[in-house]
């Protein structure tokens, strides 16, 4: 007859008291089902797109592997290299400038052999399955049709010649696979760029080659022995496994930073399970002291009613699950083209195993403490009938608690890939659901040290702030968070469009020009200030290379012998853009030893940004090898520069002397700063005109389209974002529910003193309405010192939110509250006053 | 050879509250009850009847003094161990001794027997329900019964573990008079075939005197014993 009650026991038990559809736990369901449901959506979303990207490797790649190079094409023993392992297509990439005789539009220039696509079915807009253009056509994005206003059929000129546009690009199954792009594709055949001009030594173009595998085989064992076979080479290999390493890098990021949000959403509805779970168990004092008498020990109680609340737990947190994985379809269409892939309907296990577990531990944490007071109902409230308030013992609620804390960290931080990041935002969302909680508490306080006003409603409503039972500081919590949520974002998103739109293109030249030829420089600034004469022109030599091995003379080391590259030294992956000069460029101060005087002629050096030089290890005397057009070449490094990367304008890692590179072919690059209000669209056409093998790109054109990007990313945080809001919705209808019954004891003690029900709206709009007030206070008041936070600290940019756009947000999300909040309490305005007293 | 008292209290106190606001609730109660007696305990309001019977029956635990029931010191128990103790030997019926909303009669007459492990619970409460004529009403919910039919679930629920001492508390205090004589002779029908010790608060006369023994209390203290 001694110990706790057998599970099975408890749980015979514990059914017989569970309703059916949850009566009673209906808040716990709905605030499991929105985090749950947010989590799951937002984990199966993100792994139904990594999967897709990982599944259609071969085909958004274009091949198994993938080998560039710049600035030049294969040579003969390269080429033999990369035919001996399959199948090979080969092409070339450049930006490059296409024109109308009335418009001209910068482009990413494509260009294809007839073997393209290895994988996959390219599809015009009317539906022709095609590969490369016929000879003297082209195929162009829809964008770049409209940019230049042609039609299938309609002519325009790229470099040197005029093509014809044969068709609108309809599916491109290696779009994704090309990476970011700075204008409207446009496709042609493989021999179009050399018959255009566009490729002469120094070109900044790079030249492609996919190869199909005759059978399956491991592909990064092949690329690593062709980076033996061709250590100089200036290979840049991909393979299928990860065919787009900036879409997998943004999905990823984007998937971590959505779970963060979701989970403090998560928690916020963990405000409402608490509030529910504490009403339920409140209303059971009876049964559990009934349970006592009969012979039930506090432990006992604890698993029959922790047996009941796991049910609703879980029941609350299938259907969150089912939810998320229906709606995943929905959210892919909403977000329409910020996703790489569009997902169908996925079923990822392990992100709703994760999502559940978030949910169950949230419910853990916050069901313990009235679940643990809930043990200490007296058997002796029966006899007496004596309603005692309970001593809240936090001992024993402290290793639910505190463990349920430790698995919800631990298990966010090991699915992150940022996990500093992830502890940066799990630390600052502690803190502001700490200062809401602050702020819940001063305003009881305040709110009952307020002179009563004269007025007898707004007297009752003050009073309802801070009664015995009110859930002020609940509701300021759950509530404050999703608002100042809502700030947080429009601040942060308004501030860096305004930055976008206004502050960069200050710093920003007007235009960047690429592939000037070094002999036309006198008559490209010519032309530039025929039409604008106060137009600065900036020009730099510009070549790409790889660092390829670093360090003192002798003891080097390789690039390719790296496990991993540091963090910090992101200029060893992949090329970089070169360059040469006789002086310190513009933006930059010589922070360790000396520049070289001009026209030095001794041993090449170079001068290198102080950060790499840092995360390198680097001390003044040694030096850097790169790989350039295929060559190996070494340099002394002579100093180290601070970097304005502010300044927006040409900042190179790597400045070397003009001795030990200038006799590689290159070309120059220009930036065009146009005065205040002139017009560039005639200075467009003329230079494409004047200097066909040269692109231009429209900076102004690059921020709008930045600007789209982030207005796309902002609404999809501002989704998951909404979650926390909804949960916050859910923890005020919580508390209304559960004050029903003293809230409608107060409306028929009143409606008998003779206060009509329009008097009876007027008490519950002041009540709310200065809730709704106080909430709006503190959501603007910490969401915007947060905002403050990440643009000026984090992005580094000016402070420039949007007040009335900050504050419309803000007012939406505050009558939604206000809204429900009046709903949710008309239902006690209809009571009948006889009818109630009977009740009562 | 005598056996042991089925209650053995000495200077038993109970205080409630602290400081300024204690209250002394009983002030030194000795009294021991026989194996079987049946005991009434009488007094006017506030006299400390209910709490008597709280600490005697182990919901209660006692400022003061020693206390054995049933053979055990429930004096040096915590709550969770007296509900344990009460397990399976003490049954008890009080005036507004609500039956579980969402159980049935028979589930309500199990729980007990389900708590103290005994593995035949449903058969002993359909066993007991049909002794106290409910025979019929074992899958009804409390909100389905009468008053009189809800309190003899509660006695078959006090009975059916075949206690060793059942305690009531005005059993027919919210009956109307003949519901309650109903419920009185089908509470001593029960503790006889159970041969368990009976101790039952009433302000009855008539039900006083049926019993063995009739202790009267006053501020706290025993006024009078019959028994003594």
């Amino acid at each position: 007859m001694s110990g706790t009650l057998p599970w099975r026991t408890a749980w015979t038990i514990a059914r017989r008291d569970l309703h059916r559809r949850f009566r009673g736990l209906r808040l716990l369901l709905v605030c499991l089902f929105l985090g749950v449901g947010a989590l799951a959506a937002i984990g199966t979303l993100t792994g139904a797109i990594e999967s897709e990207i990982t599944a259609r490797g071969q085909e958004i790649l274009g091949g198994d592997l993938e080998v560039s190079i710049w600035q030049r094409e294969a040579s003969a023993e390269e080429t033999a290299g990369l035919a001996a392992l399959g199948q090979v297509s080969g092409g070339l990439r450049m930006q490059a400038t296409a024109s109308t005789a009335t418009a001209a539009a910068p482009i990413e220039l494509k260009a294809v052999d007839t073997r393209w696509p290895l994988y996959g079915t390219f599809l015009l807009a009317d539906g022709r399955k095609a590969g490369a253009p016929p000879r003297g056509e082209a195929w162009l994005a829809q964008g770049a049709a409209d940019r230049l206003g042609v039609r299938p059929g309609d002519t325009f000129r790229l470099g040197t010649i005029d093509l014809k546009v044969g068709g609108i690009i309809g599916e491109e199954p290696d779009r994704l696979g090309e990476g970011f792009a700075l204008g409207p594709t446009v496709i042609v055949g493989a021999q179009v760029p050399a018959e255009a001009g566009l490729v002469a030594p120094g070109a900044m173009y790079r030249a492609k080659y996919r190869i199909a595998f005759p059978a399956p085989r491991n592909a990064q064992g092949v690329a690593d022995s062709l980076r033996d076979r061709f250590p100089s080479s200036g290979f840049e290999i991909r393979t299928a496994e990860r065919a787009s390493p900036g879409a997998d890098r943004f999905v990823s990021r984007m998937g971590d930073f959505l779970v963060l949000v979701g989970l403090s959403a998560l928690v916020i509805a963990g405000i409402g399970i608490g509030g529910g779970v504490s009403s339920y168990l409140e209303a059971r004092r009876g049964g559990i002291a009934t349970l006592k008498v009969l012979g039930a020990t506090s432990g006992d109680i604890a698993r029959i009613y922790m047996l009941q609340l796991g049910m609703a737990a879980l029941a609350g947190a299938a259907a969150g699950l089912a939810a998320g994985v229906l709606v995943t379809p929905l959210l892919g269409s909403a977000l329409g083209s910020l996703l790489p892939v569009q997902p169908g309907l996925v079923i990822d296990p392990a992100a709703l195993l994760r999502a559940a577990a978030f949910g169950l531990m949230v419910a853990l944490i916050f069901a313990a403490p009235p679940l643990i007071r809930a043990r200490s109902f007296p058997a002796m409230a029966l006899m007496r009938e004596r309603i005692a308030p309970l001593a809240t013992h936090w001992r024993p609620a402290l290793l639910p608690i505190g463990g349920g804390l430790a698995a919800i960290a631990v298990l966010a931080l090991a699915g992150s890939g940022q996990k500093l990041l992830g502890a940066g935002f799990l630390a600052g969302a502690a803190a502001v659901l700490g200062l809401l909680f602050l702020f819940g508490i001063a305003i009881r306080r305040v709110s009952a040290r307020i002179p009563p006003p004269r007025d007898p409603l707004l007297r009752i409503a003050l009073g309802n702030l801070h009664r015995p039972g009110a859930q002020t500081g609940a509701l300021v919590t759950a509530l404050g968070f999703g608002l100042a949520a809502f700030v947080l974002l429009a601040a942060v998103e308004t501030s860096i469009d305004a930055d976008i739109q206004r502050t960069i293109p200050r710093q920003a030249p007007d235009y960047f020009v690429l592939d000037i030829p070094r002999d036309r420089i006198g008559a490209f600034e010519t032309l530039v200030h025929a039409g604008e004469p106060k137009a600065e022109i900036r020009h730099v030599p510009a070549l790409r290379g790889r660092i390829l091995a670093y360090g003192p003379k002798g003891a080097m080391t390789r690039v390719a012998d790296l496990a991993e590259i540091p963090e910090d030294a992101w200029p060893l992956r992949g090329e970089r853009g070169l360059t040469y000069s006789d002086g310190v460029p513009e933006g930059n101060v010589v922070t360790a030893g000396t520049w070289w005087p001009a026209d030095y002629a001794g041993e090449p050096l170079v001068s290198i940004d102080e950060q790499l030089a840092k995360a390198l290890g680097l001390k003044l005397g040694d030096y850097i090898t790169i790989g350039l057009l295929g060559v190996e070449r070494d340099a002394r490094i002579a100093s180290f520069r601070r970097i304005d990367w502010d300044s927006m304008g040409f900042n190179y890692v790597l400045v070397f002397t003009p001795n030990a590179i200038a006799d590689a072919p290159h070309n120059l690059a220009a930036t065009i700063d146009l005065p205040g209000g002139a017009r560039s669209g005639p200075l467009l056409r003329e230079l494409v005109r004047a200097f066909p093998s040269s692109s231009v790109i429209e900076i102004g054109q690059v921020l709008a389209e930045a600007r789209v990007i982030l207005g796309q990313v902002g609404n999809a945080v501002l989704a998951a974002a909404s979650v926390a809001v909804l949960a916050g919705i859910a923890v005020l209808l919580g508390a209304i529910a559960a004050a029903r019954a003293s809230r409608l004891y107060d409306n028929v003690i009143l409606r008998v003193l003779g206060a009509s029900r329009r008097q009876l709206l007027i008490l519950q709009l002041a009540e709310y309405g200065l809730l709704a007030a106080v909430l709006a206070v503190v959501a603007l008041l910490l969401g915007s010192a947060a905002a403050w936070g990440v643009v000026v600290h984090l992005f580094e940019f000016d402070w420039l939110p949007d007040w009335p756009r900050v504050l419309a947000v803000l007012g939406c999300g505050v009558a939604l509250v206000l809204g429900f909040a009046l709903a949710g309490s008309l239902p006690l305005l209809r009571a009948k006053p006889a009818q109630a007293l009977r009740e009562l | 050879m005598t056996s042991p008292p089925a209650i053995e209290a000495r200077g038993l106190t109970l205080t409630l509250g602290e400081g300024g606001a204690a209250v002394e609730i009983l002030r030194g109660i000795d009294l021991s009850v026989r194996t079987g007696e049946t005991l009434a305990l009488l007094g006017p309001s506030g006299s400390g009847k209910s709490s008597l019977m709280a600490v005697l029956s182990g919901l209660e635990r006692a400022s003061g003094g020693s206390l054995t029931v049933a053979g055990q010191d429930f004096a040096a128990m915590d709550e969770d161990a007296l509900a344990t103790a009460r397990r399976g030997r003490i049954g008890i019926v009080l005036q507004a001794f609500p039956l579980l909303p969402p159980m049935t009669a028979l589930e309500n007459v199990a729980v007990p027997m389900e708590l103290a492990g005994q593995a035949d619970a449903a058969a002993r409460a359909r066993a007991e329900l049909e002794a106290v004529g409910l025979g019929h009403r074992l899958t009804h919910y409390p909100a389905q019964l009468s008053g009189g039919e809800q309190q003899r679930v509660a006695i078959a629920r006090a009975t059916a573990p075949r206690p060793q001492l059942i305690f009531a508390d005005e059993p027919t205090g919210n009956l109307d008079a003949a519901t309650g004589h109903e419920i009185v002779e089908l509470l001593f029908a029960r503790r006889a075939e159970t041969g368990a010790t009976l101790a039952i608060i009433t302000h009855d006369a008539e039900l006083a005197a049926r019993c063995d023994r009739i202790v009267t209390l006053a501020d706290g203290l025993i006024a009078s014993d019959s028994g003594a």
